[in-house]
């Protein structure tokens, strides 16, 4: 009896840590809708902003979302996972405290130092401001990026240790006989398959950045310690695009564990799904040159290694989620409320945001595509409609209530649809600006790309707007105890 | 491929993505077997038919290698040099219907060569890098004024980083 109640408190606490880390990087995400709006507008002219300002705020913009979007899946990967392993909460703690620590830090580097050099941060950039800003607010923000990571680092041990403590080897873990043999005795759940990719594929992301970081830092200090720009970049986006892949791989883990809670209907492991996680692993890591496709000194056959993996990563996403979980929503019977339909939404953002990616991927076209609004077209649809959505669905499932599947017919629902419309619609437009030639980065516009950008503002208020009842809905029902 | 024909492409494959969700969350509320429409059997039929259409992709999209540069004696040469923020060209009289290749350097961080139409719209680019020597070719048909933009975020003035050249008709 005894042990079950401190199971209880411990899994409580843990709820605890994550709602506390889900609100905060809820009131991120807002804030930097903020700060995305101010940067659109001013391309827009309705607003007239220094690019001094436009690039500070891209800077912020672009690491405060990706941060957020990685803090808001670690704590739906954290929640869930208590459930199947015994996870030390100092290691949250710690994680949290070194995240928050390296924001002070990006913060300060940014708006008081002036660093303006994008969260890419990409060699030798932060070394040549050309008087922007000092030596010192580049180290800055290099070295919050550094404790951000090192956060992510203490958070993946304990978690990968809880997962080898549990299941006794990563092979298990991974369902690895189920893969290569067809059968195993004990299948672990969806949640430990995935955690286990993700701690494996995002632990060495996360290792390679903070190399890149250290060396850019030392080249801060020492110019005449240069590393090989082509290393560098190679480097950097291994690093960039594992960390934010890995963003939206922990969220889905939500989608895992609620779903089946409407459908009435257990999401299994079965063999394409072990086979579809294992590739995951794979791909993640193999994909990044996809990055590097308009620097033609990369040896040609990574470039196809690039473009041919860019298309494989779709199948698994599109295999063994989205086309498992259509399979496992229809005639469940499940009745529709917030939550259940964010969650369905991000899985469909994500599935559609994929579709541009692939499209990028492909050398000829990349060579008309490449560094033009259609990139950030095909990362907001899957952040904005998939990560984002998802973090907001176990925002409202974790508030849920039971009048929730009532009400989802009147207010909320019409809050989601304006989400739907806005998120969507605004990632269109960068869409649609990136296929006609506009370059992304860019803080003034030519006149002929003003109109996209003023549609595209208006849409992002709506967007602003709905996400501002989610979040607030959950910090406020978090604090008033109105729990399950 | 225009870009125009890259999006409409991209909307439609999109859509065709939406439409079983669309489907699902109709189907949602009825009660009716596990899986159904959606079993392993169409989930197995669906990978194997991406699996063959990405292969025709490949093999055509890589057919010649996008980054090829001529060799050949009919080719013009120009080189470009990056710098935080202004593009150096070299002053070389360019003219239709021969291979242009741009040697692209950088002095200071990475910048990106983006080569525009009068129209506005882009259809070449490469990457400057430094210690790099990039190289893109391209065939002018039109003559006329053609616009470089900066397409590598590099500092506080990317978006000033423009120039211009212009591409005669070749004599006939
Ligand atoms: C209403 C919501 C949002 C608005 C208005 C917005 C706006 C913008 C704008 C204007 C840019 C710069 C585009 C350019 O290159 O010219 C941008 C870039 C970016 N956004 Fe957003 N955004 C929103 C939501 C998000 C979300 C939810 C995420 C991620 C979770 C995100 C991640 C990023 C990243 C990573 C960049 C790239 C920054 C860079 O190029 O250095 N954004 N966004
Ligand atoms: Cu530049």
């Amino acid at each position: 009896m005894a042990n079950v109640a401190t199971t209880n408190n411990q899994s409580k606490e843990a709820d605890a840590l994550s709602s506390v880390a889900l609100l905060l990087a809820g009131a991120v995400f807002l804030l930097m809708m903020i700060a995305g709006l101010l940067m659109r507008s001013a391309q827009g002219k309705l607003i007239d902003l220094d690019p001094t300002l436009f690039y500070q705020l891209m800077t912020a913009h672009g690491a405060g979302m990706v941060g957020a979007a990685a803090l808001s899946g670690a704590a739906i990967m954290w929640l869930f996972l208590g459930r199947h392993v015994s996870l030390n909460k100092l290691a949250f703690k710690a994680f949290l405290a070194l995240f928050l620590l390296g924001v002070v830090l990006i913060l300060y580097s940014i708006f008081v130092g002036g660093f303006g050099g994008g969260w890419t941060f990409l060699y030798p950039l932060p070394a040549h401001s050309g008087g922007v800003w000092e030596t010192a607010a580049a180290a800055t923000f290099l070295v919050g990026l550094l404790l951000v990571g090192a956060g992510f680092l203490v958070l993946y041990f304990e978690m990968g240790r809880a997962i080898l403590v549990r299941y006794g080897n990563l092979s298990q873990a991974l369902a690895w006989p189920l893969v290569f043999r067809g059968k195993m005795e004990t299948v672990p759940p969806p949640t430990i398959v995935a955690s286990t990719v993700i701690v494996i594929f995002n632990s060495v992301g996360t290792v390679v950045g903070a190399a890149t970081l250290a060396i850019s830092l030392i080249n801060l200090f020492v110019p005449t310690f240069e590393i090989d720009a082509l290393l560098a970049k190679n480097m950097i986006y291994f690093f960039g695009h594992v960390f934010i892949n890995a963003s939206i791989y922990m969220a889905v883990i939500g989608v895992y564990e609620i779903l089946p809670e409407y459908t009435g209907r257990p999401w299994k492991v079965s063999r394409p799904f072990a086979i579809g996680w294992s590739a995951v692993l794979l791909f993640v890591l193999a994909v990044y040159p996809h990055h590097l496709l308009q620097d033609m000194v990369m040896p040609p056959w990574m470039l196809v290694m690039g473009q041919v993996v860019s298309y494989l990563s779709g199948l698994p996403i599109l295999a063994v989620t989205a086309f498992a979980m259509l399979g496992y929503v229809s005639g469940s019977g499940m009745k529709w409320d917030l939550a259940s339909a964010l969650l369905f939404l991000g899985v469909f953002g994500w599935s559609v945001g994929v579709v541009p990616a692939i499209i990028d991927g492909i050398i000829s076209i990349n060579k008309v595509m490449h560094n033009t609004l259609w990139v950030p077209g095909h990362f907001h649809t899957y952040l904005l409609v998939g990560e984002v959505a998802m973090s907001f669905g176990v925002m409202a499932w974790i508030v849920r209530s039971k009048q929730d599947v009532a009400l989802f017919s009147g207010l909320q629902r019409a809050v989601f649809w304006t989400y739907v419309v806005g998120a969507l619609g605004f990632a269109m437009v960068f869409l649609t600006s990136g296929a006609a030639s506009v370059p992304r980065r860019w803080a003034v516009h030519a006149p002929e790309w003003i109109m996209q950008d003023r549609i595209a503002t208006l849409l992002g208020i709506v967007t602003l707007l709905s996400a501002v009842y989610f979040v607030t809905r959950f910090g406020s029902r978090l604090a008033s105890g109105e729990r399950k | 491929m225009q870009q125009h024909t890259i999006l409409l492409v991209t909307i439609i494959i999109m859509a065709c993505v939406a439409l079983p969700f669309l489907f699902a969350a109709s189907a949602a509320k009825d009660k009716g077997p596990q899986v159904g429409w959606l079993g392993y059997g169409a989930q197995r039929s669906l990978v194997a038919a991406m699996l063959v259409v990405g292969v025709a992709v490949t093999g055509i999209s890589l057919a010649v290698w996008p980054h090829s540069v001529s060799a050949g004696p009919a080719r013009q040469v120009v080189n470009v040099t990056g710098h935080q923020w202004y593009w150096e060209i070299e002053d070389v009289r360019l003219v239709t219907g021969s291979p242009v290749v741009f040697n692209v350097h950088t002095e200071d961080v990475n910048h990106g060569l983006g080569v525009y139409d009068a129209d506005f719209r882009l259809i070449v680019q490469i990457q400057a890098m430094p210690g790099y020597l990039n190289q893109v070719q391209y065939t002018f048909e039109k003559p006329g004024k053609y616009r470089i933009l900066c397409m590598e975020f590099c500092g506080v003035a990317h978006h000033d980083m423009t120039s211009e050249f212009t591409v005669s008709a070749a004599k006939s």
